[in-house]
């Protein structure tokens, strides 16, 4: 049952789906090395070799884990939209219908704050980065305006998304029409060519 | 009578003040605070000296009695309910400074730009500077982050748009100014949580630049979007107006403000489109082009 070499990625990958499965039905903080252990079939050893810090390591790698699937599935949910417009829009309305949706998520949010927000926030730079990376080939294809630096605006976009779909406010994401109002007025009004009142340099 | 004879006792501290430490009262006997003590003010600064030093898990009423240089029998007279209510007031100090420094910044604000830049400055600069914020964040992020994430900042910036929103008014439609005030919260929460390395909204000249970049344009745009399809984001319960009319009444202001000449300066059928039909001019249409299905 104890494997003897080196934990492989699919290892870790199974111990980190059986330690998500624990947390959904436990909780973050009741969620032991022998919970994700016995659930992903393997002994508490190889735990330890594949997330040598233990619990605490094993808690920040399944956020994190979990965070990147999530934002996987909005890839696979926008990757094939044709424009900058279309990308904000429906990645919006996805993420912010997924958020809502996650009954993980909300759970552990909800009793848990301590324990998930500050793995999260760390969680949060590197989506927003990956988030910019994304929109720059789109805001390359559809043309920045005059004295916009892409990569400062991907930023700026990025940052926007983050915080419309983790707090929409007096938004209704599920309206697409507010969306669209939302990304094409509000958002991009600065950041793309020929917005319709663009400053003058 | 419960009520009534707290509310008494509160009279009486009022006729007492400035004698706290000789009320033959047990201090904390109806769980009502002495909202008059001279020292809760004291109080609440002690504690923000001993959160920049200890953070709020080792601070003690014994050391905010002691930053303070009053006995503990006054610190309680003044919060009864004692550590967690001198938390409780300290959030709502800071809170009430941040808004009071704010609210100058943008009252003497002379134009649009001018009051986004002077109120993200102040605001980032005043969240900056903070040093007991400086240690919780440091050392225990989760009571502050518990304030910033979804629900809790969906309060967080319904309470800070609602401030500056009437500011704003000035220039444009209370619900235009509702939105803008809750879009400039967001920017400042944004950089504040996670700082940029290239823009600093310390720096007047960073934000400046944001705001003249991607906030102006997004307001001009939002302003001709607004009349033709009027979303209720009016921050206030009561008083709300049709956001068509007060859309139109404010329509020369923000223009005047405006440095561009404005695509639509009524919400005229011909001249503001309807964004479900044209939500922007140089785009293609984003329900009949794409090929979606997902949201319909």
């Amino acid at each position: 049952m104890t494997p003897t070499g080196p934990p492989v990625p699919e290892t870790r990958q199974r111990i980190l789906e059986a330690t998500y499965t624990c947390v959904a039905r436990w909780g973050l903080a009741k969620t032991t090395v022998e919970d994700a252990a016995r659930e992903a079939k393997v002994s508490r050893a190889t735990v330890y070799r594949a997330f040598p810090g233990g619990r605490d390591e094993l808690i920040t790698a399944v956020v994190s884990w979990a965070t990147v699937e999530f934002f996987a599935r909005l890839y696979e949910e926008v990757h094939d939209a044709v424009s900058l417009e279309e990308v904000m829009e429906r990645g919006i309305a996805f993420a912010h219908r997924s958020i809502l949706e996650h009954d993980v998520l909300q759970r552990v949010m909800q009793t848990e704050p301590e324990t998930l927000l500050p793995a999260l926030t760390v969680e949060s730079n590197r989506i927003r980065q990956g988030i910019a990376e994304f929109l720059v080939p789109y805001l390359r294809q559809r043309g920045v305006a005059e004295g916009v630096d892409t990569g400062e605006a991907a930023d700026f976009l990025a940052r926007m998304v983050l915080s419309y779909i983790s707090a929409p406010g007096r938004w209704d994401l599920d309206d697409p029409v507010q969306v669209a109002q939302l990304v094409r007025a509000e958002l991009l009004a600065g950041v793309v060519a020929a917005a319709p009142s663009a400053l003058p340099p | 009578m419960a009520v009534k004879g707290a509310a008494l006792r509160v009279v009486d501290a009022v006729t007492v003040g400035g004698r706290p430490a000789a009320s033959p009262r047990p201090p904390s006997a109806d769980g009502a605070p002495d909202r008059s003590s001279p020292h809760r003010l004291a109080v609440v600064d002690a504690t923000l000296a001993c959160l920049a030093r200890h953070g709020t898990l080792k601070t003690t009423v014994d050391d905010i009695a002691r930053e303070a240089g009053v006995s503990r029998a006054t610190v309680y007279r003044a919060f009864p309910g004692g550590r967690e209510e001198i938390l409780g007031a300290v959030v709502d100090t800071e809170m009430a400074r941040l808004f009071s420094a704010l609210g100058v910044t943008l009252g003497e604000s002379e134009d649009l730009g001018q009051a986004l830049v002077g109120g993200i400055v102040e605001a980032s600069s005043r969240l900056r500077g903070h040093a007991a914020l400086a240690y919780l964040v440091e050392h225990e992020p989760d009571v502050v982050l518990g304030h910033l994430a979804f629900d809790e900042s969906n309060r967080l910036l319904g309470t800070a748009s609602r401030f500056v929103a009437p500011f704003l008014a000035r220039w444009m439609s209370p619900p235009e100014a509702g939105r803008v005030a809750e879009w400039a919260t967001r920017i400042v929460l944004s950089y504040a949580i996670s700082p940029s390395e290239t823009t600093d909204l310390c720096d007047p000249a960073h934000t400046a630049r944001l705001v003249e970049t991607f906030v102006l344009p997004g307001i001009r745009a939002l302003h001709s979007a607004v009349p033709a399809r009027a979303i209720d984001i009016t921050p206030f319960a009561d008083g709300r107006r049709s956001s068509l009319d007060t859309a139109s009444i404010n329509a020369a202001s923000l223009d005047a403000a405006s440095t561009t000449p404005h695509p639509s300066t009524a919400p005229h059928p011909s001249t503001a489109p309807h964004p479900s039909t044209a939500p922007h001019p140089s785009t293609p249409h984003p329900t009949t082009e794409r090929k979606s299905g997902h949201d319909h």
